[in-house]
C-alpha cells in the first residue's frame, strides 16, 4: 500500500508514539511531552535533510548519508540510480572507444570536417596519406590539402560524385576523394588509394583498344581476298561457293565486333574528342527509320511518335549508335509481323527515348546483366541474328556520358520496353525548320 | 601569432576577410605546387602537352595575385588592422609576389621542354638535365614545406628550407659548370644549351623565392625581421624560437 520509504517512516513514528504515550502515562506530562516530541521530530527531519545534502554534494569523505527512516530509503534509491548511470556511461564509453579504434584502423583516410571545413578529428591513416598532424585539428582542410582540383571539389559541393586525383601531397599515386555530408552539416572526407585498381582498369582499356586495332588490319586483308575469290569465275566456284559465302559472313561479323569494341574503348577513354553540341534528334530518328525499315525488310510494323521540337545537348555520333542499337535489337528479337513502337518525348523529368516491341521478351534474371559485354540471353539465337554482343554495352557507356539512364521493362513472350531517360539540363526545345 | 582560428575579433567582417585572405594565399600556393609538379613531369617525359598546360595555368596564377592584392587593400582600407593582423596582410602581399614570380620561373622550364621538342633534341641528353630535375623537385618540396608552415604557423621546418636553398645554390654552380663544358665539347645546338642555362637559373630562383616566403613566415609568426641576417645567426635564432 505504501512505498517502503513511507512504511519505514511510519513504523518509526508509531513506535516512538507508543513510547511517548507510555512516558506520558507514567509522568502525566501530556502537553509538554507532545510539544517536545514534535520539536524533536522536526529537528530530526531537518538534520537528516542537511546530512543528505552534504552527502549528495560529495566532496568530503566524512559525509555519510542519513540512516533514519524515510531518508535511508531515499539514499538507497539515489545511490542505486547513480550506479546504474555509471554503468551505462562506462558502456557508452567502451562502445565509443571501440568505434574510435575501429575507425583508426581503417586503411582509408577519414577526416571529419565541420561546416566551415575545419578539421574535427581524423584517423591514423590520414596522418600517413594526407600528412595531417595532431595539432592540425581545428585548422581549415583547404590550407593543408591544396590541390586545386580538391579545393574546387570542396567548393562545388557536388558531393554525389567522387573525385579522382593523380597526386596528393607530392605523392604520385591515384586517389579517390569523396565527401559525405553527415550529422547536421558536418562532412566526412574519405580518401582512398586506388592506384592499383586504376592501373588495372587502364591496362584493360588499353589492351582492348590495342587488340581490336591490331586485329582490324589482318581482317581487312582476309576479307579482300575472300571477295576476290568469290568474284573470280571458274570451276572452283561449284565446290567452294557455299564455304566462301560462309567465310565472308563470319568475317563480316568479326569486323562488326571489332568496330564495336573500338567504339566501346573510345567511349571509355577519358575524353570525347568532339564538343558538346545540340543534336537534332528528330532528324536523326527520321533517317534511322529508313535504315531500320530496310533491316526489317517489311516484316514488322513500325510506328514512330517523335516530338519534332525536342533536341538534346550531347554527342551526335554516339547518340546515333545508341538509337540504332536499341531499334535494331527490337527488330532482331521481334518475330515477323511484330509491332515496334519508337517514342521520343519529354516531361518534367527530362527527355525520353523509348523503344517498345511485342517480341520474345527477356526473363527478369537477365535484365541486370544485359549491358555486360558479350552477355547473351540466348547464345544460339543472338548469333543467328548477327548481334555482336556489345550493342547494349555501348548504349550504357554513351548514356553515362550524357548522365542518362537505361531502363528495361520486359515480360517473356509479351515484349520489351527499353527507355533512355535524359536529364532536364540536357534538353533543348527548339522549333526545327524541317518540320514546318 | 599564436592563434590559428580567425575568431578573435569582435568584428565578424574582419575575421572573415582575414580568413579569406589566408585561404586565398594557400590556394594560390596550391596552384604553384601543381605547376612545379607538372613541370617536373613534363621535363621527365618530354611531355609537350603538359608543358603547354603549364603556360596556360600561369595566366590563372597571375589573376590570383591580383585577387590577393585586392583583398589586402580592402582590409587595409576598411579595418586598419594592427599587430599580427597587419603583419599577415604585409606578408600576404609579399608571398603573393613571390608565388607569382615562382610561377613565371616555372614557365621557363616548361618553355625548355617545348623548345627541345621543336629542335628535335631529347631533353635528357642535355648536360645539367639531372641537376635541373633535382633542383625542380627540391623546389617543390621546399614550397610544400613553407606552405605547410604558413598553414600551421609552425616554424619547425623553416630551417630545412633555408638549408635546402643553400644546397641548391651549390647544385646550380656545378650544373652550370657542366653546361659550360657542354658549350665547348658537345655538338648540341647552342640555343638548346642556352635554354638549359635559363631553366637552371629559373629553377634556382624558385628555391630563392621559397626561402623568401620562409623568411616572411618567420616575420608573421614572431614579428622578427630575418631578412639580410647571416645564416649562422638565423640558425641560432630559429633554434631558439622553435624550442
Amino acid at each position: 500500500m505504501f512505498s517502503s520509504g513511507v512504511t519505514r517512516e511510519l513504523t518509526w513514528v508509531i513506535t516512538t508514539l507508543w513510547l511517548l504515550l507510555f512516558f506520558c502515562w507514567l509522568t502525566d506530562w501530556w502537553v509538554e511531552s507532545l510539544i517536545a516530541y514534535l520539536v524533536l521530530y522536526i529537528f530530526r527531519q531537518l538534520w537528516s535533510m542537511r546530512k543528505f545534502e552534504k552527502w549528495i554534494e560529495g566532496g568530503t569523505v566524512k559525509a555519510f548519508p542519513p540512516a533514519s527512516g524515510f531518508w535511508s530509503q531515499l539514499t538507497y534509491l539515489v545511490s542505486r540510480k547513480q550506479r546504474a548511470l555509471e554503468k551505462h556511461a562506462d558502456l557508452q564509453l567502451y562502445k565509443s572507444e571501440q568505434f574510435k579504434s575501429a575507425s583508426m584502423l581503417i586503411p582509408d583516410a577519414i577526416v571529419s570536417l565541420d561546416q566551415e571545413n575545419h578539421i574535427e578529428w581524423f584517423n591514423a591513416s590520414s596522418a600517413k596519406i594526407l600528412e595531417l598532424r595532431r595539432q592540425d585539428v581545428g585548422r581549415k582542410i583547404e590550407g593543408l590539402i591544396r590541390q586545386p582540383e580538391f579545393i574546387h571539389y570542396l567548393k562545388d559541393e557536388q558531393y554525389q560524385d567522387t573525385l579522382t586525383i593523380h597526386s596528393l601531397q607530392g605523392v604520385q599515386r591515384t586517389f579517390s576523394v569523396r565527401v559525405i555530408p553527415y550529422f547536421d552539416s558536418h562532412k566526412l572526407l574519405i580518401v582512398k588509394d586506388i592506384t592499383e585498381l586504376y592501373n588495372l582498369a587502364q591496362i584493360r582499356r588499353d589492351f582492348i583498344a590495342n587488340a581490336s586495332h591490331e586485329l582490324r588490319t589482318p581482317l581487312t586483308v582476309l576479307k579482300g581476298y575472300l571477295e576476290a575469290m568469290i568474284d573470280t569465275p571458274g570451276e572452283h566456284q561449284k565446290m567452294w561457293a557455299p564455304a566462301l559465302q560462309n567465310m565472308q559472313n563470319q568475317s563480316d561479323r568479326m569486323q562488326a565486333i571489332i568496330e564495336d569494341l573500338l567504339t566501346l574503348s573510345k567511349m571509355e577513354s577519358e575524353t570525347f574528342s568532339s564538343e558538346v553540341e545540340v543534336v537534332d534528334v528528330p532528324a536523326m530518328l527520321t533517317r534511322l527509320r529508313v535504315e531500320v525499315e530496310q533491316l526489317s525488310q517489311g516484316q514488322h510494323q513500325f510506328s514512330f511518335h517523335i516530338d519534332q521540337d525536342l533536341k538534346l545537348k550531347g554527342y551526335a555520333e554516339p547518340l546515333k549508335s545508341v538509337f540504332m542499337n536499341l531499334v535494331s535489337n527490337a527488330v532482331r528479337y521481334t518475330p515477323e509481323q511484330g509491332r515496334i513502337e519508337v517514342r521520343w518525348f519529354s516531361d518534367s523529368d527530362g527527355a525520353h527515348f523509348e523503344v517498345e516491341d511485342n517480341g520474345i521478351g527477356i526473363a527478369k534474371e537477365h535484365i541486370p546483366r544485359l549491358t555486360e559485354r558479350f552477355y547473351r540471353v540466348d547464345t544460339a539465337r543472338s548469333r543467328a541474328t548477327g548481334g555482336t554482343g556489345l550493342g547494349l554495352a555501348i548504349v550504357k557507356h554513351v548514356l553515362e556520358r550524357h548522365q542518362a539512364t537505361l531502363h528495361v521493362d520486359s515480360l517473356i513472350g509479351r515484349g520489351s520496353i527499353f527507355s533512355c531517360n535524359f536529364p532536364v539540363q540536357r534538353v533543348v526545345h527548339q522549333r526545327s525548320d524541317s518540320a514546318l | 601569432m599564436e592563434r590559428t582560428e580567425f575568431k578573435s575579433h569582435i568584428s565578424e567582417q574582419l575575421n572573415r576577410n582575414l580568413e579569406d585572405l589566408f585561404n586565398q594565399v594557400l590556394e594560390m600556393g596550391g596552384l604553384i605546387e601543381r605547376q612545379l609538379e607538372n613541370a617536373v613531369t613534363a621535363v621527365q617525359n618530354a611531355d609537350v602537352k603538359l608543358a603547354k598546360q603549364v603556360l596556360k595555368l600561369d595566366k590563372v596564377i597571375n589573376n590570383e595575385e591580383l585577387e590577393i592584392d585586392r583583398l589586402c587593400a580592402r582590409v587595409l582600407a576598411r579595418q586598419q588592422p594592427t599587430a599580427s593582423d597587419l603583419r599577415l596582410i604585409i606578408i600576404a602581399i609579399r608571398i603573393a609576389v613571390d608565388l607569382e614570380r615562382m610561377g613565371d620561373e616555372v614557365v621557363k622550364t616548361a618553355k625548355l621542354v617545348i623548345k627541345m621538342d621543336e629542335e628535335g633534341v631529347a631533353c635528357h641528353t642535355l648536360p645539367g638535365f639531372s641537376s635541373l630535375l633535382e633542383i625542380t623537385t627540391c623546389a617543390n618540396s621546399m614550397l610544400k614545406k613553407v606552405l605547410n608552415a604558413f598553414a600551421r604557423l609552425d616554424l619547425s621546418e623553416v630551417m630545412d628550407v633555408m638549408d635546402d636553398e643553400e644546397r641548391m645554390d651549390e647544385t646550380l654552380k656545378s650544373a652550370l659548370a657542366e653546361v659550360t663544358e657542354g658549350f665547348k665539347t658537345s655538338d648540341l645546338p647552342p640555343e638548346c644549351l642556352l635554354e638549359m642555362v635559363y631553366s637552371l637559373k629559373a629553377s634556382e630562383r624558385v628555391t630563392d623565392h621559397a626561402a623568401n616566403i620562409a623568411e616572411s613566415i618567420v616575420y608573421l609568426v614572431k614579428g622578427q625581421e630575418v631578412r639580410n641576417i647571416d645564416p649562422e645567426k638565423l640558425a641560432e635564432y630559429l633554434q631558439s624560437v622553435t624550442e
